[in-house]
Order: C-alpha cells, then sequence, then structure tokens
C-alpha cells in the first residue's frame, strides 16, 4: 500500500493511506509529498497488551518465586519426611523425621511397638524428645528395666544429618537415663550366647605344646610366622592362652608359679 | 533547560498533547536517542544506521505517549522503549535477509543492482507531482488550520478499528451523496453533525468521536484536492456498507 507524505517532524511523520487512514510513522528521511511503502507505524498509546501481559507474567513469576520460597524455604524442611529414627527397646518403633528434626508420624514395627505407642501424640517433638518420652513410656509399661538396653538407628537423609540426630538422640537418652539402660547407637548388637558350660574334668590337662601347629602350606619360606619362645624347660607350663576362653576351669588356677616362687617355698619349709 | 526529574516530567506530559513540545523534547534529546541507538548497533549512525535512527526516534515518542509517572523515571523507560523496537524493528528486517539490495554493487562492472534496472519513471513528472502534491498538501493543511485542526491531530483521532473506519466512510458517503453538506462544512466551519447522523445511520457518538478525522476526509473530498483523492483510491462509494 502507498502512503502519502503529509507532515514531517522530527521523531515521525504523518503519513495519509489509500483507504483513508492517517496514521504517524517513523520519519526515515520523508519529504512531503513523497509516496513512500512499508512504513515503521507508531504502535497506539491504546496497545497496552503486552504491558499487561507482561504485568501477569510478572506477577505469576513473582506468585511462583513465593511459593518456592515458602515450599522449599518452609514446607520441604519443616512437613516432608527427610528420614526415620527407629527406636529398638524391645517394643520396636520408627519415627519419620522432618529435615529440621520434627517428628511427622509414628509407626509400631512389633506388637508391642503398638502397644507403646498407643494414645502418644508425638507430632511436632524433635527426634530426641520423642526417644526421650518413649524410653519412659516404656520403663512405664514394663518394657525396659533397670539395665537394659536401647538402639537408636537413623535411616534415610545425607549422613550427616544422620549423625546429628543420632548423636542427638544418644545425647538426651544417656543424660537421662546413664544410670539405668545402655544405648547403642545403631542396631541392637546381638544378645550374648550361653557358655557352653564345661565339666572341669582333669584330664584335658594342658599339653604343653610348644609349637603352633604348623600352617598345611610346606613351603619352607620364612613367613613371619610367630614363632614360640624358647622354652627354657619343657615342663608343662600352664599357657596363657587358656585365660581367654571362658572355660572358667582353669581360671581358678594358680598363676602365679612363675610370678614368685612362694610354693617352693613352702615345700621347703614344710 | 530541563533539568530535574519533575521538569523532565513536566515537558513529558507537555509533549503528550502539543506536537510543537514534541518536536522541541525530541530535538533538545536527540543525543539521548542517538546514544542509545548506537549502543544498540554498536557502530555509528553515519555507517548506515540511519533507518535504526529513525525507529529509535519514532520509540522515544512513542515513550513520550505511552509514559506515566507512576512507571518510574522517563528516561530508563524510554531507553527500554528504545531497545524493544529496535529488536522489533530487526526481527521484522529478518525476513528479508538473503535478498540483495539495490544499492548493492555487483556484476562485471561494479554497478549497483539497481542501476542495471530499467528507470521506467519519468524523474521530470515524478518531481512535478512531488511538487505539486506538496502544495494541495500545504493548502489542504492550512485549511484544516482554520478548523484549528493538524496532521497530527487527525492522525491522532483516525479510527483504528476497521469497524469504526467503516462507519466514518458510511458519512463520508452521505456527505458525498448531498454536496450541500460540504459546502456548509467549508463555510460554517462546522460539522453538520445531526444531518450526517440522520443520512448515513452512524452513531452521533462515533462521529463526534472523530470528529476532527471526518473534518479532515470530508474537507478532502471537497472541490480542490485532486491529488489527495487520486490517492484515497480504496474509498470507492459505499465502501463503508460493504465492509460493514
Amino acid at each position: 500500500m502507498n502512503y502519502l507524505v503529509l507532515e514531517t517532524h522530527p521523531a515521525y511523520a504523518v503519513l495519509l493511506d489509500e483507504r483513508g487512514r492517517f496514521v504517524k510513522a517513523a520519519n526515515r528521511g520523508y519529504r512531503v509529498g513523497d509516496r513512500v511503502q512499508d512504513p515503521v507505524l507508531l504502535q497506539a498509546a491504546g496497545r497496552a497488551v503486552p504491558f499487561r501481559f507482561a504485568a501477569a507474567g510478572g506477577a505469576l513469576a513473582g506468585l511462583a518465586a513465593c511459593f518456592c520460597l515458602v515450599f522449599f524455604g518452609y514446607y520441604q524442611p519443616n512437613f516432608t519426611a527427610y528420614g526415620t529414627l527407629r527406636l529398638q527397646i524391645n517394643p520396636e518403633v520408627e519415627l519419620a523425621l522432618s529435615r529440621t528434626d520434627r517428628v511427622l508420624s509414628l509407626r509400631p514395627r512389633n506388637a508391642d511397638g503398638a502397644a507403646l505407642i498407643e494414645g502418644c501424640d508425638l507430632a511436632g517433638q524433635t527426634g530426641a524428645q520423642a526417644a526421650d518420652i518413649l524410653v519412659d513410656r516404656a520403663f512405664a509399661l514394663g518394657y525396659l528395666e533397670d539395665g537394659g538396653a536401647v538402639a537408636v538407628d537413623v535411616l534415610g537423609g545425607d549422613e550427616e544429618w544422620q549423625a546429628e540426630t543420632g548423636s542427638s538422640v544418644q545425647q538426651v537418652l544417656e543424660t537421662h537415663y546413664a544410670e539405668t539402660i545402655v544405648v547403642y547407637l545403631g542396631e541392637m548388637p546381638p544378645e550374648p550366647t550361653p557358655s557352653p558350660v564345661v565339666s572341669p574334668t582333669p584330664s584335658p590337662a594342658p599339653t604343653p605344646s610348644p609349637t603352633p601347629s604348623p600352617s598345611p602350606s610346606p613351603t619352607p619360606a620364612p613367613t613371619p610366622v610367630p614363632t614360640p619362645p624358647p622354652t627354657p624347660a619343657p615342663t608343662p607350663a600352664p599357657v596363657v592362652w587358656d585365660d581367654d576362653d571362658d572355660d572358667d576351669w582353669d581360671d581358678d588356677w594358680d598363676d602365679d608359679w612363675d610370678d614368685d616362687d612362694d610354693w617352693d617355698d613352702d615345700d621347703d619349709d614344710d | 533547560m530541563v533539568r530535574t526529574e519533575n521538569d523532565v516530567v513536566r515537558a513529558v506530559y507537555a509533549a503528550k498533547t502539543d506536537p510543537a513540545a514534541a518536536d522541541a523534547f525530541v530535538e533538545q534529546y536527540m543525543p539521548f536517542v542517538r546514544s542509545e541507538t548506537v549502543k544498540f548497533t554498536r557502530a555509528a549512525i553515519e555507517a548506515g544506521h540511519e533507518d535504526e535512527l529513525s525507529v529509535a526516534l519514532l520509540a522515544f515518542y512513542e515513550a513520550i505517549l505511552h509514559y506515566e509517572q507512576g512507571r518510574g523515571a522517563f528516561f530508563p523507560f524510554a531507553a527500554r522503549a528504545i531497545r524493544n523496537r529496535l529488536i522489533d524493528h530487526y526481527r521484522a528486517e529478518r525476513r528479508h535477509r538473503g535478498h540483495a539490495s539495490l544499492q548493492e554493487t555487483g556484476g562485471e562492472d561494479g554497478r549497483e543492482f539497481g542501476d542495471t534496472l530499467p528507470d521506467t519513471r519519468d524523474g521530470i513528472a515524478d518531481s512535478d507531482l512531488r511538487l505539486a502534491s506538496r502544495q494541495e498538501i500545504a493548502a489542504f493543511g492550512a485549511q484544516l488550520a482554520e478548523f484549528g485542526i493538524t496532521f497530527s491531530d487527525v492522525a491522532d483521532n483516525c479510527p483504528k478499528q476497521d469497524r469504526t473506519l467503516a462507519a466514518c466512510r458510511r458519512v463520508l458517503d452521505h456527505a458525498r451523496s448531498a454536496p450541500e453538506l460540504l459546502d456548509r462544512l467549508v463555510q460554517t466551519r462546522r460539522l453538520p453533525v445531526g444531518e450526517l447522523v440522520l443520512g448515513s445511520g452512524v452513531d452521533k457518538k462515533t462521529i463526534e468521536r472523530h470528529r476532527k478525522y471526518l473534518v479532515a476526509i470530508l474537507l478532502a473530498f471537497t472541490n480542490g484536492y485532486e491529488i489527495i483523492r487520486g490517492h484515497l483510491c480504496q474509498i470507492a462509494p459505499q465502501g463503508g456498507r460493504r465492509t460493514a
């Protein structure tokens, strides 16, 4: 479409198109009376739609930023599960903890655990407070007695969070119950199996085994196998390693035959 | 000399409605517009970026028209408007990439492509036509000035929507069918709104809202403006009714 230049200004020119529209356009060196094509037309002041879109977009972006700030800054650290704290007494319970060490939920892991947490609302407490309360309830309900043991196991989250949470729980429990219970961090250690009772028969007298049994490998290479110290006499020396086992039959022995020579003296006196 | 921000705002608001004030303001801050253009083009204006400067000047004028005091300081607003307009301009020009310019030199003799095309124009006739157009436009502007109207006012008052433009054409069609209305317009320098409403069926508010435009377009169809009427070739009789 052709435009007739009617008026020129430093910033714009007034053009008349063939349909009778008077328009303002960029003055690209036009002169009055010129006929031009493809002018750069002035954008009407009423064309505020892009600004509204921009404002709406900015508002949406602001809302999204606020949402992210609230979600990641407050909600997620406080109200989403980050790890679990497992408390093993005899009852076994599991607490879901947030990043900020808030108890979110409580779940029994066995029947005694269900009895222990029945009617117990620990939401919002810290892990250490909840563990303290549960141990106290375990005492009250008879699940735990003096000399008992409690295992605190922290799962999930990162290692630093696990270490912090576990140590805080352990510290609180040890502060309150150090005199009465043992607190383990991690899995409950297996209970010691009862040692077999060995009758103190005299036959299994300690044989003087001067050398440990050689290894089955017949290689004569000088391996750093500890050789027994040279014994001065082949007397049936009561070897010390017998004391390490739990057989108490030899613990009563008077091992001080080589510490002092009193027995010799007694004999001599007699 | 405009010094403080309040003075700038006052000058901008004056330039919104007064074309002379707008021209003075643009002239005063021409270095600012050139600076913003050079920031965008990263080259001197004289190095073939006159077109960008003209677009930047238009953007500066748009910034004057669109500025509101609540949008902050004027010059950052204007700088942003200039930059956005130049980006739009570059995007629009991108479609011409790959096309050779008539000003480019090429061929064996190193002449511009435009020089190799046969010149079908009659330079003398074009010059005469331009001169005649200029005189006719000057006369047209002078007659509009008797109504207290400038071409800028008419452009500001011109219908933006096709529907409104079609309504204005219906008014023009009715006035052309009743030449006494055009004569009365020239003599009394008043728009015969009542007759135009009755004859065209266009709402009175529409006519009142676009009074300056209607005065200009009706004057163009009075005697004496042959070149302008010839330019308005797409305004056919009853055109408004066809597009309504």
